[in-house]
């Protein structure tokens, strides 16, 4: 492989890491949806460069529907369904581990998915080497917004994180799967966001906030 | 000239609830879209015995190129699924037109209904005849969307509550799976498949070439992930929630059929791991899983006020006892396994469709205010208690002959440990089980209530499921027998019919 593709490869790695820790460390809602956007823009170009450094024509296809789907309407739908939320419903005030300290765990995060893609034996390839712990790196912070955060929308954030880094997963390692499943999944990505905005919509109207504490009724006591 | 035949098969069983849909949305009247969706099912079950009838004879069925094959055991849960379907469709026209008395549901809500059934069943279709595991994990992931829209049905706060839990937990869930699929795909691309990597005869044909540690990995996220959706203690927390907010019908679906096809998909992935790393690893995950599910049920069941959340917990056990049947292998155990995969699928949409027309009457689901259902309901009051019966594994009635296979097989494979803890728990259950029961069918109504059975479309998908856990309590008969049997055989041997 020409080295300018691995370095390109190297430096988009870097900004999708940067993104996913831009999550991390800011408090509102608006700015994890940007965040979110810059970092679908550029996996859909690590796609296209995996498209192109394999030559097979449906990664194409497969980075275009991210560059639609994922940095252009789910954005859109989730602005739109929020919009008429009250503000504090959109800033995470109070997470259970400070920001501060969610940055450094994140960081850790990254240490132990770089640590954990080497435990398992893989084909030394150059695009495995570098993109694989991003991934794994993307899905463990997924994992930690969405459990470490106290409002709804976070909770949505945190799983979008999680979906990029299981994109990223599946197209370093297999250089996608059959074109018919990729789609599928988008879909199925898509359907969930429409459904989890129509969710968000109707708390929005019958609970008084959207922090998950008051959102509790159920439980065995 | 026989490859038509099986595409056309294929291609017939998932035009009926399209089209179904399709009519459901054209008509939007309310007595019409039930009568459809009662048809639909209905042919959906017709065509699933010729299948069977197909599959005892021949073994294996592939469509479309090997986009999808069918053997054994992915006729069991077909089975199950048109069981269920076919009894939840006759049961939901009762169910929802009394709810649209009430004023729960409108004319749009009813509409919505139907059409999410129909595409709830589409997508569970899929599943047990895919060859690819990468369609099961979409098709997987389309049930949990759809059965989110069908839980939020109702506006009420607890619905919302439980279809975001279930949205969340669920897709999480089933994103560790897709990593897990991912792993087995790559593991087959360097054991040299080509196009068809992701086929699950693929891998089955390579899983000797598998390298043992990726599979070891791949297999706990397997494991983790359908597990969520399986009902797999300790990731079973939105199962409760979403079992007894949903309407009655879909309960039923979600907890007869929906846990069995994801544990379906653990059972084809365990047999691909076994081939590769040898059973013993899969095996103890899935009995440590199992004992954790039944002696969290067990614990919960007491505690629980709700009806249809006790109901619930009691799914959770259940799954937890066929992945013990799995986990303890040998011909008895999955022989067992199997067995309660269709004995569970009959008894508990009896009990949720008997709970459904009693919190109707009641009007509430908490088991304190509910007292003398017997002499307010007889019928239902005595389908209730058979059903109830056979859950807690009474010996004249189906579940108890599949536990007991299950368990000897522990003793049998000398799980001792596992298999004494399970016991235990079982017996935690049957008390606990059994005295909210009790307590709910005899003694004198709180207030004074009309004897009423609540309509004969209620009684009858009661009556047939009833009927089914008396005779399958005393005799499986031989086709029956021969099926679960191949598919033992199936999971014993490596795969291959």
């Amino acid at each position: 492989m020409v080295s300018t593709q691995l370095s390109i490869l190297t430096i988009s790695g870097s900004i999708l890491i940067i993104a996913t820790f831009s999550v991390v460390a800011r408090r509102g809602f608006i700015d994890w949806l940007n965040a979110y956007r810059h970092q679908s823009i550029v996996l859909a170009g690590v796609t296209a460069i995996i498209g192109y450094i394999t030559g097979i024509w449906e990664i194409y296809i497969a980075a275009a529907l991210t560059l639609i789907v994922k940095s252009i309407i789910i954005p859109k739908v989730l602005t739109y369904v929020t919009r008429r939320l009250e503000i504090e419903f959109k800033i995470e005030t109070n997470p259970y581990v400070s920001l501060r300290t969610s940055v450094i765990i994140s960081a850790l995060l990254v240490g132990l998915s770089y640590f954990l893609t080497q435990q398992i034996p893989f084909k030394s390839d150059p695009v495995v080497n570098v993109l694989l712990p991003v991934s794994m790196a993307q899905f463990f912070i997924g994992l930690f917004v969405l459990v470490n955060r106290r409002t709804v929308l976070s909770q949505v954030v945190g799983l979008l994180i999680i979906e990029n880094g299981l994109f990223l997963f599946t197209m370093v390692l297999t250089h996608g799967v059959s074109l018919i499943i990729e789609v599928g999944i988008f879909v199925d990505i898509l359907i969930g966001i429409v459904i989890s905005s129509i969710l968000l919509f109707r708390m929005g109207r019958t609970f008084d906030s959207l922090d998950v504490t008051n959102i509790e009724n159920l439980r065995d006591d | 000239m026989d490859s038509i035949f099986a595409n056309l098969t294929i291609l017939l069983l998932f035009l009926t609830p399209v089209a179904s849909t399709g009519l459901v949305t054209l008509f939007r009247k309310k007595r019409i879209i039930g009568i459809i969706t009662i048809c639909s099912a209905s042919l959906i079950l017709v065509q699933v015995f010729i299948i069977i009838s197909r599959i005892i004879s021949e073994k294996t069925i592939t469509a479309f190129g090997n986009m999808f094959y069918l053997d054994s055991l992915s006729v069991i849960i077909l089975l199950s699924i048109s069981i269920v379907g076919f009894v939840s469709a006759l049961y939901s026209k009762n169910y929802m037109g009394r709810q649209y008395d009430h004023g729960t549901v409108d004319d749009k809500h009813i509409v919505r209904y139907y059409q999410g059934f129909n595409v709830f069943l589409l997508t569970m279709l899929v599943i047990p005849t895919a060859n690819s595991m990468g369609i099961m994990w979409v098709a997987l992931e389309a049930t949990t969307l759809v059965s989110v829209l069908l839980i939020m049905l109702y506006y009420k706060e607890n619905a919302i509550e439980a279809a975001w839990k279930y949205l969340i937990i669920a897709t999480v869930g089933l994103s560790f799976a897709l990593i897990g699929t991912v792993f087995f795909y790559y593991a087959n691309i360097n054991a040299g498949s080509a196009d068809d990597a992701m086929n699950w005869t693929s891998m089955v044909h390579n899983s000797k070439l598998f390298n043992p540690n990726l599979i070891k990995i791949a297999f706990i996220f397997i494991l983790v992930g359908y597990g969520t959706k399986a009902g797999l203690a300790p990731m079973h927390t939105w199962l409760p929630d979403a079992h007894s907010e949903a309407p009655t019908p879909v309960s039923a679906v979600l907890s007869g059929v929906l846990l069995n096809c994801a544990f379906y998909v653990i059972i084809r992935f365990h047999i691909i791991s076994s081939n590769a790393i040898g059973p013993e690893f899969s095996n103890q995950l899935l009995i440590i899983f199992a004992v954790i599910s039944i002696g969290i049920a067990a614990a919960s069941l007491y505690f629980q006020k709700d009806m249809k959340r006790m109901l619930a917990f009691s799914s959770v056990e259940h799954m937890g006892l066929i992945s013990l049947g799995i986990g303890f292998g040998g011909l008895l155990g999955v022989y067992g396994a199997l067995l309660q995969i269709i004995n569970h699928a009959i008894a508990k949409p009896l009990m949720f469709f008997a709970s459904g027309t009693i919190s109707q009457k009641y009007e509430t689901k908490a088991m304190s205010k509910i007292k003398g259902i017997i002499k307010v309901m007889p019928v239902t009051g005595v389908l209730f208690l058979i059903g109830g019966l056979a859950l807690v594994g009474m010996p004249p009635f189906n579940i108890f002959l599949s536990e007991f296979f299950i368990l000897s097989s522990g003793f049998q494979s000398g799980q001792f440990l596992a298999t004494s803890l399970v016991i235990l728990f079982l017996i935690v259950t049957f008390a606990v089980f059994l005295r909210h029961l009790i307590k709910m069918i005899f003694g004198n109504p709180v207030v004074p209530m009309k004897k009423d059975d609540m309509g004969k479309l209620a009684i009858i998908p009661m009556v047939i499921l009833g009927a089914l856990v008396l005779i399958l309590g005393v005799f499986v008969p031989q086709q029956l027998q021969t099926l679960v049997q191949n598919a033992a055989t199936i999971i014993n041997h490596g795969g291959f019919a």
